[in-house]
Protein backbone atom coordinates (compact mmCIF):
# COMPACT_ATOMS: atom_id res chain seq x y z
CA UNK A 1 0.00 0.00 0.00
CA UNK A 2 3.03 2.27 0.36
CA UNK A 3 3.10 5.20 -2.08
CA UNK A 4 0.01 3.94 -3.86
CA UNK A 5 -1.83 6.75 -5.61
CA UNK A 6 -5.55 6.98 -5.19
CA UNK A 7 -7.32 6.12 -8.43
CA UNK A 8 -10.24 8.48 -9.05
CA UNK A 9 -13.01 7.26 -11.35
CA UNK A 10 -12.57 8.11 -15.03
CA UNK A 11 -15.62 10.38 -14.89
CA UNK A 12 -14.40 12.12 -11.73
CA UNK A 13 -16.68 15.18 -11.36
CA UNK A 14 -13.85 17.06 -9.60
CA UNK A 15 -12.29 17.51 -13.04
CA UNK A 16 -14.96 20.17 -13.59
CA UNK A 17 -13.53 22.36 -10.83
CA UNK A 18 -10.99 24.85 -12.20
CA UNK A 19 -7.78 25.86 -10.47
CA UNK A 20 -8.39 29.41 -9.27
CA UNK A 21 -5.59 31.96 -9.23
CA UNK A 22 -4.81 33.44 -5.82
CA UNK A 23 -5.52 37.20 -5.80
CA UNK A 24 -2.56 39.57 -5.66
CA UNK A 25 -3.90 40.98 -2.40
CA UNK A 26 -2.80 37.80 -0.59
CA UNK A 27 0.86 38.40 -1.35
CA UNK A 28 0.42 42.07 -0.44
CA UNK A 29 -0.82 41.05 3.03
CA UNK A 30 2.06 38.62 3.46
CA UNK A 31 4.53 41.30 2.41
CA UNK A 32 3.03 43.65 4.98
CA UNK A 33 3.77 41.04 7.64
CA UNK A 34 7.26 40.52 6.25
CA UNK A 35 7.91 44.24 6.31
CA UNK A 36 6.66 44.38 9.88
CA UNK A 37 9.54 42.16 10.88
CA UNK A 38 8.10 38.66 10.50
CA UNK A 39 11.07 36.30 10.16
CA UNK A 40 11.50 32.54 10.06
CA UNK A 41 12.04 30.88 13.41
CA UNK A 42 15.33 29.10 13.95
CA UNK A 43 15.37 25.36 13.37
CA UNK A 44 14.87 23.17 16.43
CA UNK A 45 18.25 21.64 15.72
CA UNK A 46 19.70 24.68 17.44
CA UNK A 47 18.05 23.56 20.65
CA UNK A 48 15.01 24.62 22.60
CA UNK A 49 15.13 28.02 24.22
CA UNK A 50 12.63 28.93 26.91
CA UNK A 51 11.94 32.27 25.25
CA UNK A 52 11.10 30.80 21.83
CA UNK A 53 7.38 30.29 22.50
CA UNK A 54 7.14 33.85 23.83
CA UNK A 55 8.89 35.25 20.74
CA UNK A 56 6.74 33.14 18.43
CA UNK A 57 3.64 34.36 20.24
CA UNK A 58 4.85 37.96 19.90
CA UNK A 59 5.59 37.53 16.19
CA UNK A 60 2.14 36.05 15.58
CA UNK A 61 0.62 38.84 17.65
CA UNK A 62 2.44 41.46 15.54
CA UNK A 63 1.41 39.74 12.30
CA UNK A 64 -2.18 39.53 13.49
CA UNK A 65 -2.07 43.18 14.55
CA UNK A 66 -0.66 44.22 11.16
CA UNK A 67 -3.27 42.18 9.38
CA UNK A 68 -6.06 43.43 11.60
CA UNK A 69 -4.92 47.03 11.12
CA UNK A 70 -4.61 46.72 7.36
CA UNK A 71 -7.97 45.01 6.92
CA UNK A 72 -10.06 46.69 9.57
CA UNK A 73 -8.73 50.20 9.92
CA UNK A 74 -6.99 51.17 6.70
CA UNK A 75 -9.75 49.71 4.57
CA UNK A 76 -12.74 51.74 5.54
CA UNK A 77 -15.15 53.98 3.69
CA UNK A 78 -17.04 56.99 4.96
CA UNK A 79 -20.80 56.66 5.43
CA UNK A 80 -23.14 59.63 5.72
CA UNK A 81 -26.60 59.43 7.24
CA UNK A 82 -29.19 60.88 4.87
CA UNK A 83 -32.42 60.09 6.72
CA UNK A 84 -33.51 58.24 9.86
CA UNK A 85 -31.06 56.09 11.80
CA UNK A 86 -29.10 53.65 9.67
CA UNK A 87 -26.70 51.32 11.50
CA UNK A 88 -23.23 49.93 10.88
CA UNK A 89 -22.95 46.65 12.74
CA UNK A 90 -24.59 47.31 16.07
CA UNK A 91 -23.83 51.05 16.04
CA UNK A 92 -26.48 53.61 15.11
CA UNK A 93 -25.12 56.18 12.68
CA UNK A 94 -25.58 59.74 13.91
CA UNK A 95 -24.08 61.96 11.23
CA UNK A 96 -21.11 60.35 9.57
CA UNK A 97 -19.25 57.15 10.33
CA UNK A 98 -16.89 54.59 8.86
CA UNK A 99 -17.62 51.13 7.52
CA UNK A 100 -14.82 48.56 7.52
CA UNK A 101 -14.36 45.46 5.41
CA UNK A 102 -16.72 42.76 6.61
CA UNK A 103 -19.18 45.15 8.26
CA UNK A 104 -22.84 45.52 7.35
CA UNK A 105 -24.71 48.77 6.78
CA UNK A 106 -28.43 48.39 7.38
CA UNK A 107 -31.32 50.79 6.88
CA UNK A 108 -34.83 50.38 8.22
CA UNK A 109 -38.08 51.57 6.65
CA UNK A 110 -37.36 55.21 7.41
CA UNK A 111 -33.62 55.56 6.94
CA UNK A 112 -31.18 56.13 4.11
CA UNK A 113 -27.40 56.48 3.94
CA UNK A 114 -24.68 57.28 1.46
CA UNK A 115 -21.40 55.38 1.18
CA UNK A 116 -18.37 57.20 -0.22
CA UNK A 117 -16.72 54.56 -2.37
CA UNK A 118 -13.10 55.51 -1.74
CA UNK A 119 -12.33 58.32 -4.18
CA UNK A 120 -14.25 56.89 -7.13
CA UNK A 121 -17.92 57.48 -6.38
CA UNK A 122 -20.90 57.17 -4.10
CA UNK A 123 -23.57 54.59 -3.34
CA UNK A 124 -26.89 55.67 -1.87
CA UNK A 125 -28.46 52.95 0.23
CA UNK A 126 -32.25 53.27 0.27
CA UNK A 127 -34.68 52.21 2.99
CA UNK A 128 -34.96 48.55 4.08
CA UNK A 129 -31.59 47.63 2.66
CA UNK A 130 -28.64 45.59 3.88
CA UNK A 131 -25.19 46.13 2.37
CA UNK A 132 -21.81 44.67 3.30
CA UNK A 133 -18.41 46.16 2.53
CA UNK A 134 -16.48 43.24 1.05
CA UNK A 135 -13.27 44.89 -0.19
CA UNK A 136 -12.00 48.46 0.02
CA UNK A 137 -8.74 48.30 -1.91
CA UNK A 138 -7.35 50.46 -4.67
CA UNK A 139 -7.80 47.69 -7.24
CA UNK A 140 -11.07 46.29 -5.88
CA UNK A 141 -14.00 48.26 -4.47
CA UNK A 142 -16.64 45.66 -3.66
CA UNK A 143 -19.99 45.70 -1.89
CA UNK A 144 -22.51 42.92 -1.34
CA UNK A 145 -26.20 43.79 -1.49
CA UNK A 146 -28.23 41.27 0.52
CA UNK A 147 -31.54 43.06 0.06
CA UNK A 148 -33.02 46.45 -0.74
CA UNK A 149 -31.98 49.11 -3.23
CA UNK A 150 -28.76 50.96 -3.95
CA UNK A 151 -28.06 53.83 -6.36
CA UNK A 152 -24.44 53.75 -7.47
CA UNK A 153 -22.58 56.50 -9.27
CA UNK A 154 -18.97 55.75 -10.13
CA UNK A 155 -16.35 57.67 -12.09
CA UNK A 156 -13.43 55.33 -12.52
CA UNK A 157 -11.77 53.06 -15.05
CA UNK A 158 -13.81 49.90 -15.75
CA UNK A 159 -13.71 46.91 -13.42
CA UNK A 160 -12.83 48.69 -10.21
CA UNK A 161 -16.26 48.70 -8.56
CA UNK A 162 -18.32 45.54 -7.97
CA UNK A 163 -21.62 44.78 -6.29
CA UNK A 164 -22.30 41.14 -5.41
CA UNK A 165 -25.81 39.81 -4.96
CA UNK A 166 -26.89 36.20 -4.62
CA UNK A 167 -27.86 36.15 -8.29
CA UNK A 168 -25.16 38.28 -9.98
CA UNK A 169 -22.11 40.46 -9.67
CA UNK A 170 -22.50 43.95 -11.14
CA UNK A 171 -19.21 45.04 -12.66
CA UNK A 172 -18.93 48.76 -13.21
CA UNK A 173 -17.75 49.83 -16.64
CA UNK A 174 -17.98 53.58 -15.79
CA UNK A 175 -21.59 54.27 -14.96
CA UNK A 176 -24.54 55.12 -12.75
CA UNK A 177 -27.25 52.62 -11.94
CA UNK A 178 -29.84 51.45 -9.45
CA UNK A 179 -30.06 47.88 -8.26
CA UNK A 180 -32.89 46.18 -6.35
CA UNK A 181 -32.76 42.81 -4.64
CA UNK A 182 -35.59 41.16 -2.72
CA UNK A 183 -35.33 38.71 0.16
CA UNK A 184 -35.51 35.76 -2.24
CA UNK A 185 -32.41 37.00 -4.11
CA UNK A 186 -34.29 38.15 -7.23
CA UNK A 187 -33.55 41.63 -8.48
CA UNK A 188 -33.45 44.19 -11.22
CA UNK A 189 -30.83 46.66 -12.39
CA UNK A 190 -31.53 49.88 -14.25
CA UNK A 191 -28.60 51.74 -15.82
CA UNK A 192 -28.81 55.52 -16.18
CA UNK A 193 -25.29 56.27 -17.43
CA UNK A 194 -22.56 54.24 -19.13
CA UNK A 195 -22.45 50.44 -19.04
CA UNK A 196 -22.67 47.71 -16.43
CA UNK A 197 -21.75 44.07 -16.86
CA UNK A 198 -23.83 41.61 -14.83
CA UNK A 199 -21.89 38.38 -14.36
CA UNK A 200 -22.78 35.06 -12.78
CA UNK A 201 -21.14 31.67 -13.27
CA UNK A 202 -20.05 32.29 -16.85
CA UNK A 203 -23.21 34.17 -17.86
CA UNK A 204 -22.66 37.82 -18.76
CA UNK A 205 -25.26 40.50 -19.52
CA UNK A 206 -24.06 43.88 -20.77
CA UNK A 207 -26.48 46.63 -19.80
CA UNK A 208 -26.17 50.10 -21.38
CA UNK A 209 -27.77 53.37 -20.25
CA UNK A 210 -31.54 53.34 -20.70
CA UNK A 211 -31.74 49.59 -20.28
CA UNK A 212 -32.59 47.25 -17.42
CA UNK A 213 -31.88 43.63 -16.60
CA UNK A 214 -33.61 41.22 -14.24
CA UNK A 215 -31.65 38.79 -12.09
CA UNK A 216 -33.04 35.63 -10.57
CA UNK A 217 -31.83 33.45 -7.74
CA UNK A 218 -30.15 30.28 -9.09
CA UNK A 219 -30.62 31.49 -12.69
CA UNK A 220 -28.47 34.62 -12.74
CA UNK A 221 -28.98 37.66 -14.97
CA UNK A 222 -31.50 37.55 -17.78
CA UNK A 223 -31.15 39.31 -21.13
CA UNK A 224 -31.05 43.12 -20.86
CA UNK A 225 -33.82 45.18 -22.44
CA UNK A 226 -34.43 48.83 -23.18
CA UNK A 227 -37.02 50.46 -20.92
CA UNK A 228 -38.90 51.88 -23.91
CA UNK A 229 -39.43 48.43 -25.46
CA UNK A 230 -43.02 47.28 -25.98
CA UNK A 231 -44.73 45.87 -22.89
CA UNK A 232 -45.47 42.63 -24.76
CA UNK A 233 -41.75 42.35 -25.57
CA UNK A 234 -40.76 42.81 -21.92
CA UNK A 235 -43.43 40.40 -20.67
CA UNK A 236 -42.38 37.69 -23.12
CA UNK A 237 -38.71 38.22 -22.27
CA UNK A 238 -39.58 37.82 -18.60
CA UNK A 239 -41.03 34.40 -19.38
CA UNK A 240 -37.93 33.37 -21.32
CA UNK A 241 -35.61 34.62 -18.54
CA UNK A 242 -37.66 32.66 -15.99
CA UNK A 243 -36.78 29.47 -17.78
CA UNK A 244 -40.14 29.02 -19.51
CA UNK A 245 -39.13 27.75 -22.90
CA UNK A 246 -42.41 28.40 -24.65
CA UNK A 247 -42.21 29.06 -28.39
CA UNK A 248 -44.88 31.75 -28.06
CA UNK A 249 -42.73 33.93 -25.82
CA UNK A 250 -39.79 33.81 -28.21
CA UNK A 251 -42.10 34.47 -31.13
CA UNK A 252 -43.50 37.57 -29.37
CA UNK A 253 -40.02 38.86 -28.60
CA UNK A 254 -38.85 38.40 -32.17
CA UNK A 255 -41.99 39.88 -33.71
CA UNK A 256 -42.05 43.02 -31.53
CA UNK A 257 -38.29 43.68 -31.58
CA UNK A 258 -37.04 47.01 -32.94
CA UNK A 259 -33.56 47.76 -34.22
CA UNK A 260 -32.27 48.80 -30.79
CA UNK A 261 -33.78 45.65 -29.30
CA UNK A 262 -30.96 43.76 -31.00
CA UNK A 263 -29.36 44.37 -27.58
CA UNK A 264 -31.76 41.77 -26.20
CA UNK A 265 -31.60 39.50 -29.24
CA UNK A 266 -27.78 39.43 -29.18
CA UNK A 267 -27.92 38.14 -25.60
CA UNK A 268 -30.70 35.66 -26.44
CA UNK A 269 -28.61 34.25 -29.27
CA UNK A 270 -26.26 32.87 -26.60
CA UNK A 271 -29.02 31.51 -24.40
CA UNK A 272 -31.78 29.98 -26.52
CA UNK A 273 -31.79 26.31 -27.43
CA UNK A 274 -29.74 25.47 -30.51
CA UNK A 275 -32.93 24.90 -32.48
CA UNK A 276 -34.14 28.47 -31.86
CA UNK A 277 -30.79 30.14 -32.47
CA UNK A 278 -31.33 30.40 -36.21
CA UNK A 279 -34.68 32.20 -35.69
CA UNK A 280 -33.06 34.79 -33.43
CA UNK A 281 -30.20 35.23 -35.90
CA UNK A 282 -32.58 35.69 -38.85
CA UNK A 283 -34.57 38.35 -37.00
CA UNK A 284 -31.39 40.22 -36.03
CA UNK A 285 -30.16 40.23 -39.61
CA UNK A 286 -33.58 41.39 -40.82
CA UNK A 287 -33.47 44.30 -38.39
CA UNK A 288 -29.89 45.26 -39.15
CA UNK A 289 -27.79 43.72 -41.95
CA UNK A 290 -24.83 41.66 -40.86
CA UNK A 291 -21.75 43.94 -40.74
CA UNK A 292 -18.69 43.11 -42.80
CA UNK A 293 -16.29 40.83 -41.03
CA UNK A 294 -19.05 38.83 -39.32
CA UNK A 295 -19.40 35.36 -40.78
CA UNK A 296 -22.94 33.88 -40.48
CA UNK A 297 -21.52 30.43 -39.78
CA UNK A 298 -19.22 31.65 -37.04
CA UNK A 299 -22.00 33.76 -35.53
CA UNK A 300 -24.28 30.72 -35.38
CA UNK A 301 -21.45 28.66 -33.88
CA UNK A 302 -21.22 31.38 -31.17
CA UNK A 303 -17.58 32.07 -31.94
CA UNK A 304 -16.44 34.44 -29.22
CA UNK A 305 -14.53 36.94 -31.40
CA UNK A 306 -17.25 37.03 -34.06
CA UNK A 307 -19.96 37.75 -31.50
CA UNK A 308 -17.84 40.42 -29.90
CA UNK A 309 -17.26 42.16 -33.25
CA UNK A 310 -20.96 41.91 -34.13
CA UNK A 311 -21.95 43.36 -30.75
CA UNK A 312 -19.59 46.29 -31.21
CA UNK A 313 -21.21 47.08 -34.55
CA UNK A 314 -24.75 46.68 -33.21
CA UNK A 315 -23.98 48.91 -30.25
CA UNK A 316 -24.01 51.96 -32.55
CA UNK A 317 -27.80 51.57 -32.61
CA UNK A 318 -28.23 50.88 -28.86
CA UNK B 1 21.06 33.44 -3.97
CA UNK B 2 21.90 33.18 -7.62
CA UNK B 3 20.27 29.82 -8.10
CA UNK B 4 17.24 30.93 -6.15
CA UNK B 5 16.82 34.04 -8.28
CA UNK B 6 16.67 31.94 -11.41
CA UNK B 7 13.75 29.90 -10.13
CA UNK B 8 11.47 32.70 -9.07
CA UNK B 9 9.26 32.33 -12.14
CA UNK B 10 7.27 29.16 -12.89
CA UNK B 11 8.87 27.01 -10.26
CA UNK B 12 7.68 23.42 -10.13
CA UNK B 13 7.65 21.15 -7.11
CA UNK B 14 10.64 19.22 -8.39
CA UNK B 15 12.69 22.40 -8.48
CA UNK B 16 12.19 23.14 -4.82
CA UNK B 17 15.61 22.44 -3.52
CA UNK B 18 17.31 22.45 -0.19
CA UNK B 19 18.99 25.72 -1.20
CA UNK B 20 15.63 27.39 -1.67
CA UNK B 21 14.33 26.24 1.69
CA UNK B 22 17.62 27.22 3.27
CA UNK B 23 17.16 30.70 1.77
CA UNK B 24 13.73 30.90 3.38
CA UNK B 25 15.20 29.89 6.73
CA UNK B 26 17.62 32.79 6.46
CA UNK B 27 14.63 35.09 5.96
CA UNK B 28 15.40 35.90 2.32
CA UNK B 29 12.44 37.27 0.43
CA UNK B 30 12.99 35.86 -3.06
CA UNK B 31 13.14 32.15 -2.19
CA UNK B 32 10.02 32.65 -0.12
CA UNK B 33 8.28 34.37 -3.04
CA UNK B 34 9.35 31.47 -5.26
CA UNK B 35 7.75 28.96 -2.90
CA UNK B 36 4.67 31.12 -2.70
CA UNK B 37 4.39 31.38 -6.50
CA UNK B 38 4.77 27.62 -6.88
CA UNK B 39 1.96 26.73 -4.50
CA UNK B 40 -0.30 29.77 -4.11
CA UNK B 41 -2.94 28.80 -6.68
CA UNK B 42 -3.28 25.23 -5.40
CA UNK B 43 -3.44 26.39 -1.80
CA UNK B 44 -5.94 29.15 -2.64
CA UNK B 45 -8.12 26.80 -4.70
CA UNK B 46 -8.24 24.19 -1.93
CA UNK B 47 -9.17 26.89 0.60
CA UNK B 48 -11.70 28.49 -1.77
CA UNK B 49 -13.60 25.27 -2.39
CA UNK B 50 -13.20 24.18 1.22
CA UNK B 51 -14.79 27.44 2.42
CA UNK B 52 -17.77 27.09 0.03
CA UNK B 53 -16.51 29.63 -2.50
CA UNK B 54 -15.95 32.39 0.09
CA UNK B 55 -13.10 34.35 -1.50
CA UNK B 56 -12.38 36.44 1.59
CA UNK B 57 -12.07 33.33 3.79
CA UNK B 58 -9.88 31.64 1.15
CA UNK B 59 -7.60 34.66 0.92
CA UNK B 60 -7.32 34.85 4.72
CA UNK B 61 -6.55 31.14 4.98
CA UNK B 62 -3.95 31.27 2.17
CA UNK B 63 -2.25 34.17 3.89
CA UNK B 64 -2.25 32.31 7.21
CA UNK B 65 -0.76 29.21 5.60
CA UNK B 66 2.17 31.11 4.12
CA UNK B 67 2.74 33.17 7.26
CA UNK B 68 2.82 29.93 9.26
CA UNK B 69 5.16 28.46 6.66
CA UNK B 70 7.48 31.42 6.99
CA UNK B 71 7.57 31.35 10.77
CA UNK B 72 7.98 27.60 11.09
CA UNK B 73 10.13 26.69 8.12
CA UNK B 74 13.02 26.15 10.51
CA UNK B 75 11.21 23.04 11.70
CA UNK B 76 11.13 21.49 8.23
CA UNK B 77 13.91 18.91 8.23
CA UNK B 78 13.47 17.48 4.76
CA UNK B 79 12.53 14.02 6.00
CA UNK B 80 9.17 14.34 4.25
CA UNK B 81 8.29 16.03 0.95
CA UNK B 82 7.97 19.76 1.24
CA UNK B 83 4.49 19.60 -0.26
CA UNK B 84 3.33 17.15 2.43
CA UNK B 85 4.54 19.53 5.08
CA UNK B 86 2.88 22.51 3.38
CA UNK B 87 -0.46 20.71 2.95
CA UNK B 88 -0.45 19.82 6.63
CA UNK B 89 -0.43 23.58 7.29
CA UNK B 90 -3.27 23.94 4.76
CA UNK B 91 -5.30 21.18 6.43
CA UNK B 92 -4.80 22.64 9.93
CA UNK B 93 -5.73 26.12 8.74
CA UNK B 94 -8.84 24.92 6.94
CA UNK B 95 -10.06 22.80 9.85
CA UNK B 96 -9.38 25.60 12.36
CA UNK B 97 -11.09 28.12 10.10
CA UNK B 98 -14.07 25.83 9.66
CA UNK B 99 -14.54 25.55 13.41
CA UNK B 100 -14.58 29.33 13.73
CA UNK B 101 -16.79 29.90 10.72
CA UNK B 102 -19.21 27.04 11.22
CA UNK B 103 -22.15 29.36 11.70
CA UNK B 104 -21.56 30.96 8.32
CA UNK B 105 -21.38 27.75 6.33
CA UNK B 106 -25.05 27.40 5.54
CA UNK B 107 -25.23 30.89 4.11
CA UNK B 108 -21.96 30.70 2.20
CA UNK B 109 -22.96 27.49 0.50
CA UNK B 110 -25.43 29.58 -1.43
CA UNK B 111 -22.83 32.21 -2.35
CA UNK B 112 -20.53 30.11 -4.48
CA UNK B 113 -18.25 32.15 -6.70
CA UNK B 114 -16.60 30.85 -9.83
CA UNK B 115 -15.49 33.76 -11.95
CA UNK B 116 -12.10 32.61 -13.17
CA UNK B 117 -12.87 29.80 -15.54
CA UNK B 118 -10.39 29.84 -18.40
CA UNK B 119 -11.98 30.95 -21.67
CA UNK B 120 -13.10 28.25 -24.07
CA UNK B 121 -13.73 28.33 -27.78
CA UNK B 122 -17.24 29.73 -27.37
CA UNK B 123 -19.44 31.32 -24.78
CA UNK B 124 -21.77 28.33 -24.96
CA UNK B 125 -18.93 26.01 -23.95
CA UNK B 126 -17.95 28.40 -21.17
CA UNK B 127 -21.51 28.41 -19.92
CA UNK B 128 -21.76 24.63 -19.87
CA UNK B 129 -18.43 24.34 -18.04
CA UNK B 130 -19.42 27.01 -15.55
CA UNK B 131 -22.71 25.25 -14.82
CA UNK B 132 -20.94 21.94 -14.31
CA UNK B 133 -18.39 23.56 -12.00
CA UNK B 134 -21.16 25.27 -10.02
CA UNK B 135 -22.94 21.96 -9.47
CA UNK B 136 -19.75 20.23 -8.34
CA UNK B 137 -18.94 23.10 -6.00
CA UNK B 138 -22.42 23.02 -4.51
CA UNK B 139 -22.24 19.25 -4.04
CA UNK B 140 -18.77 19.56 -2.52
CA UNK B 141 -20.08 22.15 -0.05
CA UNK B 142 -22.47 19.55 1.29
CA UNK B 143 -19.71 17.09 2.25
CA UNK B 144 -18.47 16.87 5.86
CA UNK B 145 -15.24 18.92 6.37
CA UNK B 146 -12.92 15.89 6.62
CA UNK B 147 -14.30 14.38 3.42
CA UNK B 148 -14.16 17.72 1.63
CA UNK B 149 -10.56 18.29 2.61
CA UNK B 150 -9.50 14.78 1.60
CA UNK B 151 -11.06 15.02 -1.81
CA UNK B 152 -9.62 18.50 -2.45
CA UNK B 153 -6.10 17.45 -1.45
CA UNK B 154 -6.34 14.40 -3.64
CA UNK B 155 -7.65 16.36 -6.61
CA UNK B 156 -5.43 19.45 -6.52
CA UNK B 157 -2.12 17.74 -5.79
CA UNK B 158 -2.72 14.06 -6.39
CA UNK B 159 -1.15 13.09 -3.08
CA UNK B 160 -0.55 9.40 -2.40
CA UNK B 161 -2.35 7.63 0.46
CA UNK B 162 0.82 7.79 2.51
CA UNK B 163 1.26 11.51 1.89
CA UNK B 164 -2.38 12.20 2.67
CA UNK B 165 -2.14 10.15 5.84
CA UNK B 166 0.73 12.37 6.99
CA UNK B 167 -1.14 15.52 6.05
CA UNK B 168 -4.38 14.49 7.74
CA UNK B 169 -2.67 12.71 10.66
CA UNK B 170 -4.59 9.48 10.22
CA UNK B 171 -3.94 6.00 8.88
CA UNK B 172 -3.76 5.13 5.19
CA UNK B 173 -6.81 2.95 5.68
CA UNK B 174 -8.74 5.93 7.00
CA UNK B 175 -7.61 7.98 4.01
CA UNK B 176 -8.78 5.31 1.60
CA UNK B 177 -12.10 4.98 3.38
CA UNK B 178 -12.66 8.74 3.48
CA UNK B 179 -11.88 9.17 -0.20
CA UNK B 180 -14.11 6.31 -1.18
CA UNK B 181 -17.03 7.52 0.90
CA UNK B 182 -16.46 11.14 -0.15
CA UNK B 183 -16.62 10.19 -3.82
CA UNK B 184 -19.80 8.21 -3.37
CA UNK B 185 -21.40 11.01 -1.37
CA UNK B 186 -20.32 13.60 -3.95
CA UNK B 187 -21.76 11.52 -6.77
CA UNK B 188 -25.09 11.08 -4.98
CA UNK B 189 -25.34 14.80 -4.15
CA UNK B 190 -24.55 15.66 -7.76
CA UNK B 191 -27.27 13.33 -8.91
CA UNK B 192 -29.79 15.07 -6.65
CA UNK B 193 -28.67 18.52 -7.83
CA UNK B 194 -28.81 17.55 -11.49
CA UNK B 195 -32.32 16.21 -11.08
CA UNK B 196 -33.60 19.19 -9.10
Amino acid sequence: MMFRKHQPPADDPMRDLPLVKAPESVWASIEAALNAGEQPRAARALGFRWWQPAVAFLVILIAAAVYWTSTRFNRRWEVVRLEGAPSIGLQRLGGTGLIAEGQWLETDGSSKAEIRVGAIGTVQVDANSRVRLVAARSAEHRLALARGRIRASVTAPPRLFFVDTSSSTAVDLGCAYTMDVDDAGNGQMHVTLGWVSLEWHGIESLVPAGASCRTRARLGPGAPFFDDAADSFKQALNEIDSGMRGTDALETVLRSARVRDTLTLWHLLLRVEAGDRRRVYDRMVALMPLPSGVSPDKALQLDRETLKHWREELAWKW
Amino acid sequence: MGASNATVVSLTEREITADLIEGCRRGEREPFRALYDAYKDKVYSICLYYFHGDRAAAADATQQVFLKLMTTIGQFRGTADFSTWLYRLVANTCLDGARRAKAREARLAKEVVLDTLPGGASQEQDLVRAQRARLVQEALSGLPPNFRLAILLRYFDDLSYEEMARVLRCSMGTVASRLNRAQKLLASKLEVLRNS
